[in-house]
């Protein structure tokens, strides 16, 4: 209970149970460290005075290490009686120390209504069978006599604050044991705990095990708390809690024949161990609604962000470091730590993550705080993008995101770098070379829109596409026309020429027989007519060559383009300069013979060319 | 008119506005107007406003440029399938758009179908000829290469030196290969144009059947933004091809290029 008093050495204060039962006396005691006198108790308007107050005094005294300390107590003891059930406050009280008013402190006291069970027995006392006498006689006696324990008497209850919750939202689950007219001597280390599959566990601290007066179902009960835990679902759906057992040892008094004056004072105990069960439990776990933002951070309840950066203008090689601090109550054990994008050429070390965190029957809060150490490697001015932060706001049920502002950066060069790290004889001969790097391609994405000024659609479209044969037809009509009318020229380019090519060989081979009728009949002129011209309109059909438009020398030169010998071409103009020139000179029957001979030779031989 | 806006310049821009809203007639000046203030929102990241500004400036007349664009607001907003659409139609009317071909690549990397072509090399290359040029180029081409043939053959009739007459052969039949060529690429990108027969996937993943049926039994599945061609068309159902499959999709789940 908390202390009030004037004085700094003088401590007066108020004692009562925090509950208690409609028509059961109890006792309310205050306490003066000092002597006092002229208590002056505040009115008891909802509690019937039964007896006091009685005042008792205590003191003593003790010599540590030659040190005397003295104790003094003075108590004045009210017995009470609560008329009602109910909440009441009882006023502060006043005492008189050393001529001065001391206030103690008020008293809030639970009035529970009594229980049910003997009132509806004395109701129907007509139809009274052995047990209910029984159970209303050990409901009547006080604690320590004992009757039979049952699951009305001895029982452990499964309490969670909700069983409807969200996924990631805390909810209390405690084992609490109720126990009336049983003496529950302790709690054995035979506890089997369910697993919790589903959840994550936070237990909560223990104390030492007090007992409370409680009201539940139209019977009070003692109860103490057993075990206490806050749970967090993982996942959305029906969960199933599997049931607990606790193991208490309670003292049962031994039945005896010999019943004496005695009986109870010097009554025998037995330890008798209780398996007890807490039923299992369900918790419905909604799913958080659609529509998280991209970087939920998987925090569930309420949360804020306070960022703060350690500078903003450094030079290169030193540290920046920006600190989140994440503080709010829900599930902070499982918040991701949201991550900086750090911008190129600077390197980033792995936060820092300090957590501060306290659990309470309402959940865990606390502070979650992240350090981000990067240090800036090239001097610039760099833009930290904002770090989002978000969660599901149970309150409101709808996300929420947080974040840090742009951060912009200020990197001067550190003394004694340069970015022209020229080579430094000086140092020893040694020889910086700056890094190389190649560009880096840190991410890829469509190209830009084009912003060019709307052109009109340039691209021309194919109209009327079933005409489109006409473009081919008129065309080929008009070569066809165009070949018409000059085919006369065509047979004489084409089939003329061609004609005489592949007549050539004949026709020289029919002058050469004239010139053989000739050189029988010793006709001298027609003999070297008939040479010359077997000759000259040979050379002249091959070539496709007009025999006007030939002469010894561009004969020489087609000869050579058609890729005749050189020896071959000399006996052509051989054979035609003798030719020329016998035709004005007198020869001899033996060189007429000696002609006609080299010009069939020459004529079979540039037949084998093929020119 | 022209006087009014000479003078009072500041008013410009208001006068175009409330033009744009009178009359259609005044379209390249509109047009500019609103695809400025298409471009605008798609800066500042209103991807979806200016999607829809590029869309009305498209249903007046389609526009190689306005679809490129359009491809790239729908892909910020995460339509895929949209965004491809969008650039293959701007390949279709500028095929040798290289920010499209770009962004086309790019939006197609991240669909989930790899459609691998089991085509034989030579007809993979001879469509990315044909798509090369559009179908007028080829038409033209095909025309002129002709009458380069018809040229050539006359002169090589009529010519009388041989030099010219064996250079105009040569030219002759050249012309005249490569004039059936490009009409037959012509005849190919006009069947393709007028039949439609490809299209994109829109529907997130749909499964083919084995017949234009719900009852029919799954063939395979095609995700967002995988292109398919389009055989025949029952009711609507659509038999279509990707890579060696075939199989019945509904029209709703494909949008024609």
């Amino acid at each position: 209970m908390a202390l009030t008093g004037f004085a700094e050495d003088v401590i007066f204060k108020a004692q009562a149970p925090s509950q208690v039962v409609v028509g059961r006396p109890f006792q309310l005691t205050y306490t003066v460290n000092q002597r006092s006198r002229d208590l002056r108790a505040p009115e008891f308007t909802d509690f019937d005075v039964l007896a006091g107050p009685y005042t008792s005094t205590s003191s003593s005294m003790s010599l540590v290490n030659g040190r005397r300390t003295s104790t003094y107590e003075q108590t004045y003891t009210y017995t009470l009686m609560a008329q009602r059930a109910g909440t009441f406050t009882i006023g502060p009280a006043t005492v008189r120390v050393d001529g001065a008013n001391v206030q103690s402190n008020g008293v809030r006291i639970a009035v529970l209504p009594e229980d049910e069970q003997p009132a509806q027995q004395q109701n129907a006392s007509g139809s009274q069978n052995t047990q209910s006498s029984q159970s209303a006689r050990s409901n009547q006696g006080s604690q320590g006599s004992q009757g039979s324990v049952n699951a009305d008497n001895l029982f452990v209850r499964t309490i969670v604050t909700k069983t409807r919750v969200h996924e990631q939202e805390a909810l209390l689950l405690t084992y609490k044991l109720y126990f009336a007219n049983v003496d529950v001597a302790q709690l054995t280390n035979n506890t089997k705990l369910p697993e919790f599959t589903g959840f994550l566990k936070q237990e909560l601290e223990q104390g030492e095990v007090q007992t409370e007066l409680e009201h539940y179902n139209g019977r009070n009960y003692q109860t103490a708390v057993l075990y206490r835990t806050v749970l967090y679902p993982q996942h959305s759906g029906d969960i199933q809690i599997d049931p607990a057992r606790f193991e208490v040892v309670i003292r049962v008094q031994t039945q005896q024949q010999v019943r004496s004056i005695f009986d109870n004072f010097f009554a025998t105990y037995t330890n008798v161990t209780r398996m007890l069960t807490a039923p299992g439990v369900t918790i419905h776990a909604a799913a958080l609604p659609k529509g998280k933002p991209a970087g939920f951070s998987g925090g569930v309840g309420k949360f804020s962000l306070t960022p703060s950066i350690s500078q903003t203008e450094v030079q290169t090689n030193d540290a920046v470091t920006i600190r989140l601090d994440i503080t709010g109550a829900g599930n902070m054990k499982l918040l991701k730590t949201p991550s900086i994008d750090w911008p190129e050429g600077f390197e980033p070390y792995d936060p820092k993550v300090t957590n501060n965190f306290s659990t309470s029957t309402a959940g865990m809060s606390g502070t979650k705080s992240i350090e981000y150490l990067a240090i800036p490697r090239n001097a610039g001015e760099y833009t930290i993008p904002p770090v989002t932060f978000s969660y599901f706001d149970i309150e409101d049920k709808q996300y929420h995101t947080l974040r840090t502002p742009e951060y912009t950066i200020r990197v001067k060069r550190g003394a004694g770098e340069s970015s022209v790290s020229a080579g430094s004889t000086a140092n020893g001969g040694a020889v910086y070379y700056a890094p190389k790097e190649d560009i880096k391609q840190l991410g890829s994405d469509i190209r830009y829109i084009d912003t060019k000024p709307l052109k009109k659609n340039t691209e021309r479209k194919v109209q009327h596409t079933d005409l489109i044969w006409l473009f081919y037809v008129v065309p080929l009509v008009l070569a066809i026309l165009i070949l018409i009318v000059l085919r006369k020229q065509i047979k004489e380019n084409a089939d003329a020429a061609r004609v005489r090519y592949k007549r050539a060989n004949k026709v020289a081979q029919k002058r050469l027989k004239a010139a053989a009728a000739a050189l029988q009949a010793n006709d001298k002129d027609r003999f070297y007519e008939e040479i010359e011209r077997a000759a000259w309109t040979y050379l002249s059909d091959r070539l496709s060559i007009p025999t006007a438009e030939l002469n010894k020398d561009n004969i020489a030169a087609l000869l050579a383009q058609k890729g005749v010998s050189e020896t071959l071409i000399n006996e052509v103009k051989n054979v035609l300069s003798t030719a020329e020139f016998a035709r004005y000179a007198p020869t001899t029957d033996h060189a007429m013979d000696d002609l006609y001979r080299a010009t069939t030779q020459l004529i079979n031989n540039l037949e084998d060319q093929r020119i | 008119m022209k006087n009014r806006v000479n003078r009072a310049p500041w008013a410009k821009k208001r006068l175009i506005g409330i033009l744009c809203t009178l009359y259609i007639a005044t379209f390249s000046l509109c047009a500019q107007t609103t695809f400025d203030e298409a471009n605008a929102a798609y800066a500042e990241g209103r991807y979806a406003e200016a999607a829809t500004l590029y869309q009305s400036l498209l249903d007046e007349q389609p526009n190689a440029q306005l679809y490129y664009n359009l491809g790239n607001a729908e892909y910020k907003q995460g339509e895929l399938a949209q965004a491809i659409l969008a650039y293959e139609r701007a390949l279709r009317l500028k095929p040798n758009y290289k920010e499209a071909k770009y962004n086309l690549a790019f939006a197609q990397s991240r669909i989930t179908d790899n459609v691998r072509e089991q085509d034989f090399f030579l007809s993979s290359w001879a469509r990315a000829v044909r798509n090369s040029l559009s179908e007028w180029t080829w038409t033209v081409g095909s025309i002129a290469l002709f009458s380069l043939a018809l040229i050539a053959l006359l002169l090589f009739l009529l010519g009388r030196e041989i030099w010219l007459r064996k250079t105009a052969f040569h030219v002759a039949w050249i012309a005249l290969l490569f004039s059936i060529v490009s009409g037959a690429n012509a005849f190919s990108l006009h069947q393709r144009d007028t039949l439609r027969n490809e299209a994109i996937i829109t529907q997130g993943i749909v499964n083919a059947k084995s017949s234009p049926d719900r009852s029919g039994t799954d063939l395979f599945t095609v995700h967002e933004g995988t292109k398919v061609t389009i055989r025949e068309t029952i009711g609507e159902w659509a038999n279509i091809r990707v890579g060696n499959n075939e199989g019945w999709i509904r029209l709703q789940n494909l949008e024609r290029i």
